[in-house]
């Protein structure tokens, strides 16, 4: 029953939150972009053309129920058609979201399981030479740009230059008889999935030890030792679970940011059909429509995973939330 | 009261004193320090128009190999690569010098702003205008800016102030938080002093170790980001830039030639490892707790 009561205080609370993301993203893409007027009449249009195209974007209307037409178009999911293909925007979206899920989840998945399996490896050898390869190969990991990563590891594994195993881009997922075929999945997933999880190890391993580090240190892992258990035992039982939190806090940010910042670039580079090549599309073409869209609801996503961590932590952690 | 205050000033001077000789002993931050202050020379040399001048010419050698006349060769166009990826390095650190330094003032003036009005209605304000900001991803944002102001040059660079500011906002309010509790602030206000004067001459002080590691990590972070963002085409828009050359590497990549790729990308490299190393020394220098 408590957990009911939080969700809904924190829901409460982040009312506000959702009211700034919209309203900056309406600022940004809707009031102050450009004029969308001209761009969807004919030649020679008469000011009657001109006036009825004003009233259909709602250029005649107020800041405010400008406003509150977006918010509405953010609830409905109802964004009209897109300027670039003549579809509507949410069934562009709803066609790229799976593409994105189905090319992201892995590598965000082995990303953070093997950084934290590093991190406890590194922490476990802390200042011997495991730690310090671990950490070298984490700094190296953060140091190369991700776009440098993506086409280092095309050239390397899709191109006659490097091994020449993969498809250098694309997404046929597919077999011909439309049903979806594991082994063609993994053949196209298999290079972006790499690229993903050598970038994200570099930045989570670091982040992961730095937890465990400051962890390791407690009085009770002290006395788990003085009472004899063995130290796979301290580490993935006791340990884990104490530095759950701040592991829950990363993976629960990095969701929005790996679904979008990470597939702009990957699927723009492989010519991989989700959210990332809409949007990126979009902002080439300056098509408002799916830009509106995405902005506005990857925002109101955080929010909400920002509620999702807090409901986990208190999951994990039951003394969250009662001192107030 | 008077001892307070000067007491506070020498374990200011001895922090920093201390960091310097933790600094001293440090190999890898060494290495990282020689290595921005050898692009920060190249910056400099751009800038007296000694070297990278003529990055834009274009000739009828396309695609050479590195010869004496053309260090690095040449691209698809006949342009000079050694002098391209000069500029850009000029670029490069330009944006990551506006970005660092504009981002963590801003975010020095309402971090600490909200951290000694902690509590009020102004610390509410910025605690949600951070956590607004924060809820939008950064490509996006910067997607939305780009849109929102068309042709505007510095529209990406304005994006990424507006963005990064919050980071150092948040570790510098948490501070001041921290350091309103001692007595040299209490003294103070019982001293009858301005809040401002408190805020810059006592607290802004005490927290400008902080200011240094934060502005090397948004130094960085804009750096890598330019680079995706240009590639993208949301960024630089006249001039080159190490993303731009990435970009237009690829389809040299495809017919064979590597050069381009390899000197931009390299560049990058280097100033982003050495600026890591850098920065992960001075954190370790000048965090009090980790100290020696």
């Amino acid at each position: 029953m408590n957990i009911g009561i939080f969700a809904l205080q924190k829901l409460l609370g982040a009312i506000p939150l959702i009211l700034g993301v919209t309203f900056i993203s309406f600022v940004l893409m809707v009031y102050f972009g450009p004029d969308l007027t001209y761009e969807l009449l004919g030649k020679n249009p008469s000011a009657q053309d001109i006036a009825e195209i004003r009233q259909l974007l709602g250029y005649d209307q107020s800041f405010f129920s400008r406003y509150l037409l977006y918010l509405k178009e953010l609830i409905t999911l109802d964004f009209g058609m897109s300027m670039m293909k003549d579809q509507p925007v949410s069934h562009m979206l709803r066609q790229a979201i799976p593409v994105s899920l189905l090319l992201m989840i892995p590598g965000f998945i082995l990303g953070n399981i093997l950084a934290i399996f590093l991190a406890l490896k590194a922490t476990q050898f802390r200042g011997m030479w495991q730690d310090k390869s671990i950490m070298t190969f984490s700094v190296t990991g953060m140091s190369i740009s991700f776009l440098i990563v993506i086409i280092l590891f095309q050239i390397i594994f899709s191109s006659s230059y490097g091994f020449n195993w993969f498809p250098v881009r694309g997404w046929e997922v597919f077999d011909y008889e439309g049903g979806f075929s594991w082994v063609k999945y993994l053949s196209y997933v298999t290079v972006p999935t790499l690229a993903t999880v050598f970038v994200a190890l570099g930045y989570n391993t670091r982040f992961y030890r730095a937890v465990l580090v400051e962890e390791v240190s407690k009085g009770y892992i002290t006395t788990a030792k003085a009472y004899g258990h063995r130290t796979p035992q301290i580490m993935y039982k006791y340990m884990l679970k104490n530095a759950m939190v701040p592991i829950i806090t990363r993976i629960m940010f990095s969701i929005p940011l790996v679904v979008i910042s990470g597939s702009l670039l990957i699927e723009s580079y492989f010519g991989i059909p989700g959210i990332g090549l809409l949007t990126y599309d979009a902002i080439t073409a300056g098509d408002q429509p799916i830009l509106k869209a995405v902005v506005g609801l990857t925002s109101v996503l955080f929010v909400l995973v920002l509620i999702g961590a807090e409901l986990l932590y208190k999951i994990f952690d039951p003394r969250i939330g009662k001192a107030s | 009261m008077f001892h307070q205050l000067s007491s506070t000033k020498n374990h200011n001077q001895a922090l920093w004193f201390r960091s310097w000789q933790q600094l001293k002993t440090d190999k890898f931050g060494q290495l990282g320090a020689v290595i921005v202050l050898m692009y920060f020379c190249i910056t400099i040399g751009v800038w007296l128009q000694l070297w990278g001048h003529t990055w834009s010419e274009t000739s009828d050698l396309f695609n050479q190999s590195p010869s004496m006349k053309h260090w690095l060769g040449t691209n698809a166009i006949g342009q000079d690569i050694a002098s391209r990826g000069l500029y850009a390095t000029k670029v490069a650190f330009e944006v990551g010098l506006m970005v660092a330094m504009c981002a963590s003032l801003l975010g020095t003036m309402l971090g600490s702003i909200a951290g000694f009005k902690h509590n009020t209605w102004i610390d509410s304000l910025i605690l949600w205008l951070m956590g607004v900001i924060d809820s939008i991803p950064f490509y996006l944002f910067v997607a939305a800016m780009a849109y929102a102001m068309k042709g505007f040059v510095f529209a990406m660079h304005l994006a990424m102030i507006m963005v990064f500011w919050t980071e150092t906002a948040r570790v510098i309010r948490a501070e001041v938080i921290k350091l309103k509790q001692l007595e040299f602030i209490e003294s103070a206000i019982a001293m009858g002093q301005s809040q401002s004067k408190i805020l810059i001459k006592h607290i802004i002080p005490n927290v400008s170790h902080l200011l240094i590691i934060q502005s090397t990590l948004i130094f960085v972070t804009a750096i890598k980001s330019e680079v995706i963002l240009s590639f993208l085409g949301l960024g630089v828009k006249d001039g080159i830039s190490w993303g731009l050359m990435i970009a237009e590497s690829t389809n040299d990549i495809q017919a064979g030639y590597f050069i381009n790729f390899i000197v931009a990308s390299g560049l990058l490299f280097i100033l982003v490892i050495g600026f890591n190393l850098f920065s992960d020394a001075l954190q370790d220098a000048l965090d009090p707790k980790l100290q020696k």
